[in-house]
């Protein structure tokens, strides 16, 4: 289903001073797709992720889910969030500790009246998905962290809402099997038709996870788009800067061709894939650290060949990290881990106008 | 929603404020009036005649040597303990848990009289016994002094001592003690410059609180003072108001007063001090053991202590009331003795329409009292945790308040209260006065309860399409019984053993047990003490045997993460 938000707002009072929380959101989430809310802590995601369930009650506005709209503060509606029939996995996934595995799992059925036998069937059903089967009779605390989410996925799952909302559900488990669980949170959500918004901090697990990445900061949506888009052809420096490591670099728009813009920088004449800049406007170049590509040899001559020196080098197995001084900027590279560099050595390396993204400062 | 919880931390701001700040406002009139019949005009004459009495300076004297003493003996001990227990290899360490929890079995006035029974110095049973073996003149011990009182109270203070030191000590970095031997110091230099320091707010905690338990205690100093006349102030306060011709309300509320603002301001530190000594928790991930010390040829010696001192504690006790329930009259066993042995006492006590009176009263208070203490509780603890507004503050405050009242001072304030009332002489007037000076015993627990329902844990029932009725019902009241049957037997225990307020609010009529035991002990009626003492015991021990086993039952499905 289909989730619209037009023109949410939400204050909070805090010492005198008014924060907004969210600062006129409009914003469709479209149907059947993974839909995530990506932000630094504090720019409204949760906030809205609870506005949509009901938990929290927005200021100004109107959000409608499928057909209904479940909030509006001119009809004066106000859908309590039990019910809105949605499936939630919260951040520190709230299994009832006084109720075991099944339990948990079945309490959307009870509540719902759902035959005995009927929730029995489907308990069992939703528990063989999450490759929990023979845990019903566990008391839900006795689980590992990944299990805990597992039931807190089944118990968001079991009542097939056609919408499901996640409050940053990897945040508590540790580095390795967060890995884990994305991949077969991924899996698992492939395999239904269901909307799923789900927020995080997290970059990586956004753009391992998504099909669309809302980008958000200060209560606002700065940028949308698929992973891909935001992490190539971001249009802001705060949302290119944000999704992964960049080089940004101070620059001036020189000239427009029909392919390429031409900026001024630090490192002198660089082309860039074409935005629509006005001449002689000041920009942002960003570069990724992996786009920064040795010249082996004397070769090059090509377009954007600039001329450094190596500052530093770490070692972090899969690559080198590299700092390159070019004149007053200090470039961060990822080279190879085969190189064979030492910190001072005079390097050229090219920069693929495709990878080198101009955006608004 | 949010009106109706700041109406409910309101109106919930009244009730305990009322009944903690009524009992000192009530206090500090009476101390400038005139008498309990003549309330209300002002006069200084009491403080006058209470700070210039020259018997004051006697009692201030003992008061301070008992409360230091005691205290400092009492966390000397505690660290002792938890240092054994939480670092060394020290063997049978269910001894420690035991150790910690025995005062909830045994109420301090039955602790008092049966080292009474056995170091009195005519007829005390180990006195006579080594009278006899050694031939002496005169007994060798005698529990009528100060001495004797310190030792008693700091045992009775130990355990608490304890439960706020071995925790602080269990969660202690041992990386902090490794590194001081790192960079070249000692063991000893170590625990001098390293372990006491950082351990020095839970250290302070457990002394002051030992203090403003010792201040208030009347079971010792009424047991083993008075009839060595060693008094102190909880036993001058008594004497003024229940003993003589001229009883003397007014002058108690006067010397009251001091007393009361001491154990506040004590009992602010103690909350700054714990509150310091959280921040100190250096580990908190579980599965964590510090690093244990080898004890080695010191294991068997240090174990000998610790068995002697169970032995003293928890043991003895019992074993002597039972014994002396039992026999005639005070004799030291002996084959005589156990040929003489019979229920009589057992029969006389519960024949004797008082006793009968007392228990009933002490039973209803218990039974009554706790579950009214509990649903405040629930209330009060909801407000505290849930509702952060600095009326809830307030309401912490206030309701922490009470941790610090000496019953026989709030007692003696809540008696001027009750004289302008119907409720003066009636068993309600000490339900709640009960209710009042245990609150902390109930909101503690229930506060943590509240704690453990995360947001999360409601939130998720009402997305999951539950009502809120539901909500309450199948999430919120099962996760929160665990903390309610624990305040419940808390406050239940403390009821039916309840002394220091009692002996000021008890009246012909509302008798309740302590007060009773106490009239034995003062015509000297051992043997039917110690039947209705070990009937006391035996009704405070199957409460905190449920407790444990309720406990257990909920711990089940607890915890986790």
């Amino acid at each position: 289903m289909e989730i619209r938000i037009q023109g949410v707002s939400k204050y909070y009072f805090s010492e005198g001073k008014t924060i907004k929380a969210l600062d006129g959101v409009d914003l469709t989430i479209p149907a059947n797709q993974i839909f995530t809310l990506l932000g630094p802590s504090g720019c409204g995601k949760t906030t809205l992720l609870r506005c949509i369930v009901g938990l929290e009650a927005p200021d100004t506005g109107e959000i409608s889910i499928g057909d209904e709209i479940v909030w509006s503060k001119d009809r004066n509606i106000s859908i309590p969030p039990e019910k809105r029939g949605l499936g939630m996995v919260f951040q520190t996934y709230a299994i009832w500790p006084h109720m075991n595995v099944f339990d948990n799992v079945a309490y959307p059925l009870q509540v719902r009246n759902v035959s005995r036998d009927a929730i029995r069937e489907r308990v069992e059903k939703t528990l063989r998905f999450v490759q929990l089967e023979g845990f019903e009779n566990r008391p839900a605390t006795k689980l590992s962290g990944g299990q805990q989410q597992r039931v807190a996925l089944a118990r968001a799952l079991v009542a097939e809402p056609k919408v499901i909302l996640f409050d940053e559900p990897l945040s508590n488990l540790d580095a390795k099997l967060r890995e884990e669980t994305r991949k077969e949170l991924k899996a698992f959500l492939g395999k239904l038709k269901i909307t799923a918004v789900y927020v995080t901090h997290d970059r990586i697990e956004a753009l391992a996870l998504s099909d669309t990445i809302a980008i958000m900061r200060a209560g606002r949506i700065i940028e949308l788009g698929s992973p891909q888009k935001i992490y190539f052809d971001a249009d802001h420096e705060f949302v290119a800067d944000f999704i992964g490591r960049a080089n940004l670099v101070k620059a001036t728009v020189r000239a427009q061709d029909a392919e390429y813009t031409v900026v001024d920088c630090g490192m002198g004449t660089i082309t860039c894939q074409r935005r629509d800049f006005a001449v002689g406007s000041e920009v942002t170049l960003c570069l990724r650290p992996e786009f920064i590509r040795l010249v082996r040899g004397e070769g090059g001559g090509g377009k954007n060949v600039v001329d450094g020196r190596i500052d530093s080098l770490i070692f972090v197995g899969e690559a080198y990290e590299a700092e390159i001084r070019v004149g007053n900027e200090l470039l961060l590279a990822k080279f190879d881990s085969d190189v064979n560099l030492k910190a001072g050595d005079a390097v050229s390396f090219t920069l693929d106008p495709a990878h080198c993204l101009l955006v608004s400062i | 929603m949010d009106q109706s919880r700041s109406k409910l931390t309101f109106s919930l701001v009244i009730v305990v404020g009322f009944l903690t700040v009524c009992p000192v406002v009530m206090l500090a009139l009476g101390s400038v009036s005139e008498g309990l019949t003549a309330f209300g005009d002002f006069t200084p004459d009491k403080y006058i005649k209470a700070y210039t009495d020259p018997a004051l300076l006697d009692v201030m004297v003992n008061t301070v040597i008992f409360v230091l003493g005691s205290s400092v003996l009492a966390t000397v001990l505690a660290l002792f303990l938890a240092y054994l227990n939480t670092r060394t290899d020290i063997p049978f360490k269910f001894l420690f848990k035991v150790l910690s929890i025995i005062p909830m079995m045994i109420p301090h006035l039955l602790f008092s009289v049966s080292w009474a029974l056995l170091l009195n110095p005519s007829n005390g049973m180990i006195n006579t016994v080594l009278k006899g073996a050694l031939s002496l003149e005169s007994a060798p011990f005698n529990i009528y002094t100060l001495q004797g009182m310190i030792l008693v109270e700091a045992l009775l203070d130990l355990p608490i001592a304890y439960l706020i030191i071995a925790p602080a000590m269990a969660s202690f970095d041992v990386a902090l003690e490794e590194s001081s031997r790192v960079f070249g110091a000692g063991t000893w230099r170590t625990l001098l410059r390293v372990t006491l320091p950082i351990l020095r707010p839970a250290i302070l905690a457990a002394f002051v609180l030992g203090v403003v338990r010792s201040l208030a205690s009347f079971a010792v100093p009424s047991v083993l003072g008075m009839p060595g006349r060693v008094n102190v102030l909880a036993t001058h306060l008594y004497e003024m108001i229940s003993l003589g011709f001229a009883t003397d309300y007014g002058k108690a509320a006067a010397v009251g007063m001091s007393v009361l603002a001491t154990s506040v301001t004590l009992i602010y530190v103690y909350r700054a001090l714990t509150a310091e000594s959280d921040k100190y928790v250096t580990i908190s991930s579980r599965g964590y053991r510090p690093a244990v010390i080898e004890l080695g040829r010191a294991r068997i010696p240090l174990f000998t202590i610790v068995a002697v001192l169970s032995l003293f504690m928890i043991v003895l006790p019992v074993a002597v009331l039972l014994y002396t329930s039992f026999v005639p009259y005070t004799m030291v066993p002996s084959a005589r003795a156990f040929s003489l042995m019979s229920l009589k006492h057992w029969s006389d006590v519960l024949q004797d329409p008082l006793s009968l009176l007392a228990l009933k009263n002490s039973l209803f208070l218990a039974l009554a009292g706790a579950t009214l203490g509990v649903v405040l509780s629930v209330f009060v603890g909801y407000a505290i945790v849930k509702v952060k507004t600095r009326a809830s503050g307030l309401l912490e405050s206030l309701s922490f308040l009470s941790f610090s009242f000496p019953g026989i001072v709030i007692g003696v304030g809540f008696m001027w209260f009750f004289v302008q009332t119907p409720l003066y002489a009636t068993i309600w007037a000490l339900l709640i006065g009960y209710i009042a000076t245990y609150l902390p015993y109930g909101v503690r627990p229930m506060a943590s309860a509240f704690v453990q329902v995360h947001a999360h844990l409601e939130e998720s029932s009402l997305v999951c399409g539950a009502s809120y009725l539901t909500t309450m019902r199948r999430i919120i009241v099962p996760l929160l019984i665990p903390g309610i049957v624990s305040a419940w037997i808390l406050m239940a225990t403390m009821f039916v053993r309840e002394l220091t307020l009692s002996v000021v609010l008890s009246r012909p009529g509302t008798e309740v047990l302590a007060v009773q035991i106490l009239r034995f002990a003062d015509d000297g009626l051992w043997g039917k003490l110690s039947a209705l003492g070990i009937i006391m015991i035996l009704i405070s021990t199957s409460l905190v045997v449920l407790a444990t086993l309720v406990g257990a039952r909920f711990r089940t499905v607890e915890g986790g993460g």
